[in-house]
């Protein structure tokens, strides 16, 4: 009795360690995750905060007198005539009815608030509607990169210095008057990229970046699945697919840096294909995702539960039966999730494509697999290392961009998942 | 098979099972000695015309009704609760069958206590005692021997005792003929000689109970019926 | 009762003094001698002829020279305890070993006079003719109705849907449990309780018409009352098909099979009459194992 009783002492006195063990072990496991997501959180706060301004433009509502006289311009409808008007004149006109403390002395300092492209948006209306000519229009125009970033930051001086004392009272007399508004930024959606950062758009980066995952989607998957099932199912177990097994899931961990070097030697040395096409970015990435693909693939197949092979096997399907019967479609929601993840992965991914020269600076958005592009990362990256402080808005948007589209394909990795799953 | 012993029935990966299986052979012998016993006693009561041995004999048949009973119940649990299989079924199936026999022994032997009851009240001079002594030893040793040969699970001696059944019979019919000539004898022998007749009777039955256990031994041990065979067939599942 | 279990103990220990003074021998070692098999394995109208098998997984021998007639209509149930064997030689049948790469089969085994392993033979065509039920219920993740029809399906036996619709009927029939699903061919298979999936097997391996239908502890995942069912339909399918059962329940065996083998570390130790090795079996070892003596 006595030695049951200093027993269960015993335990008791164990139970308390235990305890503080395990509550240790869990509060390891808590702060760990509290890291995690406050580096999450902050990452997300610094690129909203910074990305947010980039979907915002800043444009100037002027109206504008379109003086033939002014404009050296007679004839709207003359090719020749057109080009050789004068467009800045009617705006800086335009603007500094607008400001009456402008002199004309003060016409350089006007025409720095607007954007260098305004006068081509200008030519552009007026050679669609050449009966403008001689009448007064009102019309937005996009304001000087200047003055969008100083507009949008508002207060912040570190956004202002590129703008003289006098420009800025200008400008904030102008946002008075509502002559300088913010709005959506549909050119961002719109436009390729560009050297002025008011006129960049990330719609030839989206265009490349679909291209690119076209191609590799289309080569990569069923690649990968062909050579899952054929490993998994067919292949004898010998020395050599060892050795394929092996090295498939070395692949996996090999720098991204050094597909791009194979594509560059191979894709475009060897083969002669051109550079910085999405065909040669896709082909890149396919050998990048197909290890990821094949693993995860090979793993799908494997959770087909042999009962269910066995079943086949029993009544007479012969090998091929059972694999297209079976095996397959029970695997296909493993085999999908892991694609989307592979593919996720190749969005993501700028290495490998700077070394095929994707990272080139593109203005005009791609239209079909052999047009020079390139990828929203690659875009971010170029962005990232410019000088520029809207450039830098630009990026973040562009990031944000990209994590939609990974968010989304992740979302539809786990939709699959579910949907398709069956149980056995 | 003479060779696999006793403990052919206490190997069993459950010791449960084993130790209802001894138990029922153990009850089971238990009760073949009581009436063993009583049968033993009807007789002497009978020889000795000591109506309170008989009396005595007679109420013990409540007990072996009482264990009959129990054993029965036992071999059911088993048949419930075990499902067995060969050589336990065997035992099980015999063991029900055996206690029947050995009930219908235990009854025989209250009816020779009443008639020994009888005998004595009427007092006369014993007639056809040597023969009822003769067959009643002939018939406990068979009876014996039945039971020796299920605790040895030893089909040879089983055999031996249904062919002393044969001689049994013989020897019955030898008293018969001799009671019926005391009958013939002297008028006033014959209600007598009529009670003495049914001892003899009784003890006849006994060896054949006696025989039915041998049979079910040679069953269990064998794994083939030999009722209703011709000795001979028998001899031969017994030897191969 | 009461009176039974108090003296349990005396009575125990007397038992234990009676029996000593008997002569002192031990129990006969029971033997196996290889490729020998006690009782009758041949049969006269064989189905299955098998000579001399045996099966090895890489160095190990999984069958040790066995030879066997399995009889036409007849239902043999194969016992034994685990890793005798007894799966190994019932997946030799219909070459459900194929796929293992390690494993190898010798001797004749034949069907009707056909070599199983003829290098020549389609093994497709095989297992059309000698269908195969698992251990577990393993119905596909799809629809009753496609579970039946798979096999006549891919075996081309059915032209037309409607033929088709015939054999899933008679198949469900056959199998008991036409009136249990009539009603929901269309649902999913997996949603049947344990005993219906494994009937919905039988049925799905019975749709192809085979000759002889394998058996893998067919009722080792089902409660008492699947159990029942599907004992009750092995009876009523032995009138058509030759059936091969291995199972671990030797209750199941000696309720359903005409003649069971018992097979003891690879070895064929004795075929019999079922109703023989249940009451009197002729090996030691048979007997040991049936009545619970192993270990």
């Amino acid at each position: 009795m006595t030695d049951q009783t200093s027993q269960a002492e015993l335990v008791r006195q164990s139970l308390k360690r235990r305890y503080r063990k395990e509550r240790r072990f869990r509060a390891y496991g808590v702060i760990a995750i509290a890291i995690a997501l406050s580096a999450l959180v902050i990452l997300f706060a610094d690129i909203i905060g910074k990305g947010s301004a980039g979907f915002m433009k800043t444009t100037l509502n002027l109206e504008v007198e379109l003086d033939g006289e002014m404009m050296y311009l007679d004839d709207a409808t003359d090719e020749r005539q057109i080009k050789m008007a004068d467009f800045v004149e009617p705006l800086i006109q335009a603007l500094m009815k607008e400001l009456p403390s402008a002199s004309e002395s003060d016409r350089s300092a006007v025409r720095d608030l607007i954007n260098p492209y305004a006068s081509v948006t200008l030519r552009d209306a007026l050679k669609e509607n050449p009966d403008w000519l001689n009448t007064s229009r009102s019309m937005t125009f996009l304001a000087h990169t200047d003055v969008d970033v100083f507009v949008k930051h508002a207060g912040d001086s570190a956004y202002s210095i590129k703008l003289t004392e006098q420009q800025r009272d200008w400008v904030n007399q102008l946002v008075e008057k509502g002559v300088v508004e913010t709005s959506f930024n549909d050119t961002f959606f719109k436009n390729g990229d560009s050297r002025d950062p008011s006129k960049a758009g990330i719609l030839g980066a989206m265009i490349g970046s679909l291209l690119t995952m076209v191609v590799t989607l289309a080569l990569s998957f069923p690649i990968g699945v062909a050579a899952a099932i054929y490993l998994e199912e067919f292949a004898p177990q010998n020395k050599l697919t060892d050795f394929i097994e092996v090295n498939i899931n070395n692949l996996a961990a090999v720098p991204s840096i050094i597909f791009g070097l194979l594509g560059l030697a191979v894709f475009i040395n060897l083969f002669g294909m051109p550079r910085s096409v999405p065909v040669v970015g896709g082909l890149v990435l396919t050998l990048m995702t197909l290890p990821t693909i094949i693993i995860s693939s090979r793993a799908a197949i494997k959770s087909v539960p042999p009962s269910i092979r066995e079943a086949a096997e029993g009544i007479g399907a012969s090998k091929m039966q059972v694999v297209l019967h079976h095996v397959l479609p029970l695997a296909m929601p493993g085999m999908l999730t892991g694609s989307i993840i592979g593919m996720a992965q190749a969005l993501g991914e700028t290495a490998p494509l700077l070394l095929i020269g994707m990272v080139a600076f593109i203005v005009d958005v791609p239209n079909g697999f052999f047009d020079s592009a390139t990828v929203l990362p690659v875009q971010v990256f170029l962005w990232a290392g410019s000088p520029e402080l809207a450039f830098i808005e630009r990026a973040s948007a562009a990031i944000m961009v990209l994590l939609t589209f990974l968010i989304g394909m992740n979302a539809l990795a786990i939709w699959l998942r579910k949907r398709l799953e069956r149980r056995w | 098979m003479t060779d696999q012993k006793d403990d052919v029935y206490g190997d069993h990966i459950s010791h449960k099972f084993n130790s209802e299986l001894n138990e029922l052979k153990t009850e089971f012998l238990k009760m073949g000695g009581m009436v063993e016993a009583q049968v033993e006693q009807a007789v002497k009561s009978l020889i000795d015309s000591d109506a309170e041995l008989a009396e005595k004999t007679r109420l013990k048949d409540k007990e072996v009704d009482k264990l009959e009973k129990a054993l029965d119940e036992e071999a059911t649990l088993i048949i419930a609760r075990r499902q067995p299989t060969a050589r336990d079924l065997r035992l099980v199936i015999s063991v029900i069958k055996m206690v029947a026999d050995l009930e219908r022994v235990g009854d025989e032997a209250k009816k020779i206590a009443k008639l020994a009851l009888k005998l004595s009240e009427e007092g006369q001079a014993p007639r056809g005692y040597v023969e009822v002594r003769h067959i009643s030893e002939h018939v406990l040793h068979m009876l014996h021997d039945s039971l020796d040969a299920f605790a040895r699970l030893d089909s040879v001696q089983a055999l031996q005792i249904m062919k002393e059944d044969k001689r049994v019979d013989e020897e019955y019919q030898a008293a018969a003929r001799t009671l019926l000539t005391f009958m013939m004898e002297d008028n006033r022998n014959i209600s007598r000689c009529m009670s003495v007749m049914g001892v003899l009777r009784a003890l006849e039955r006994v060896g054949d109970h006696a025989c039915n256990i041998a049979e079910n031994v040679i069953f269990m041990v064998e794994g083939e019926d030999v009722r209703h065979t011709p000795v001979e067939e028998a001899e031969k599942i017994v030897g191969g | 009762m009461n009176t039974m279990n108090a003296t349990v103990t005396s009575e125990a220990d007397m038992s234990e003094t009676e029996n000593t003074p008997l002569p002192e021998t031990k129990p006969a070692e029971a033997t196996i001698e290889e490729g020998v098999t006690v009782g009758q394995p041949f049969a006269d109208d064989a189905k299955f002829q098998l000579r001399n098998v045996e099966v090895l997984y890489g160095e190990n021998r999984a069958i040790k020279n066995i030879s066997l007639d399995i009889a036409r209509n007849e239902v043999i149930a194969f016992i034994g305890p685990s890793g005798c064997g007894k799966s190994t030689f019932l997946r030799c049948l219909n070459r459900m070993n194929d796929s293992i790469d390690i494993c190898s089969v010798k001797g004749s085994l034949q069907l009707e006079g056909q070599d199983l392993y003829d290098p020549k033979r389609d093994v497709v065509e095989l297992r059309a003719r000698v269908g195969m039920v698992f251990q577990k219920p393993n119905p596909f993740p799809k629809s009753i109705y496609e579970n039946v029809a798979y096999g006549p399906r891919i075996h081309g036996l059915a032209n037309r849907k409607s033929d088709l619709d015939d054999i899933v009927e008679n198949s469900l029939r056959k199998a008991g449990l036409w009136e249990e699903v009539k009603d929901r061919l269309d649902a999913t298979a997996t949603g049947m309780s344990g005993g219906q999936q494994q009937r919905l097997c039988i049925a799905r391996a019975i749709a192809v018409s085979p000759e002889v239908v394998l058996m893998d502890e067919p009722c080792s995942a089902l409660d008492p009352i699947a159990t029942a069912k599907v004992e009750e339909l092995i009876a009523e399918l032995s009138e058509s098909y030759t059936i091969v059962i291995v199972t671990h329940s030797m209750q199941q065996a000696a309720r359903v099979s005409h003649r069971t083998a018992y097979f003891h570390l690879g070895h064929l130790v004795e075929v019999n009459d079922t109703n023989k090795v249940f009451t009197s079996p002729e090996h030691e070892l048979t007997e040991s194992y049936i009545t619970g003596r192993f270990g």
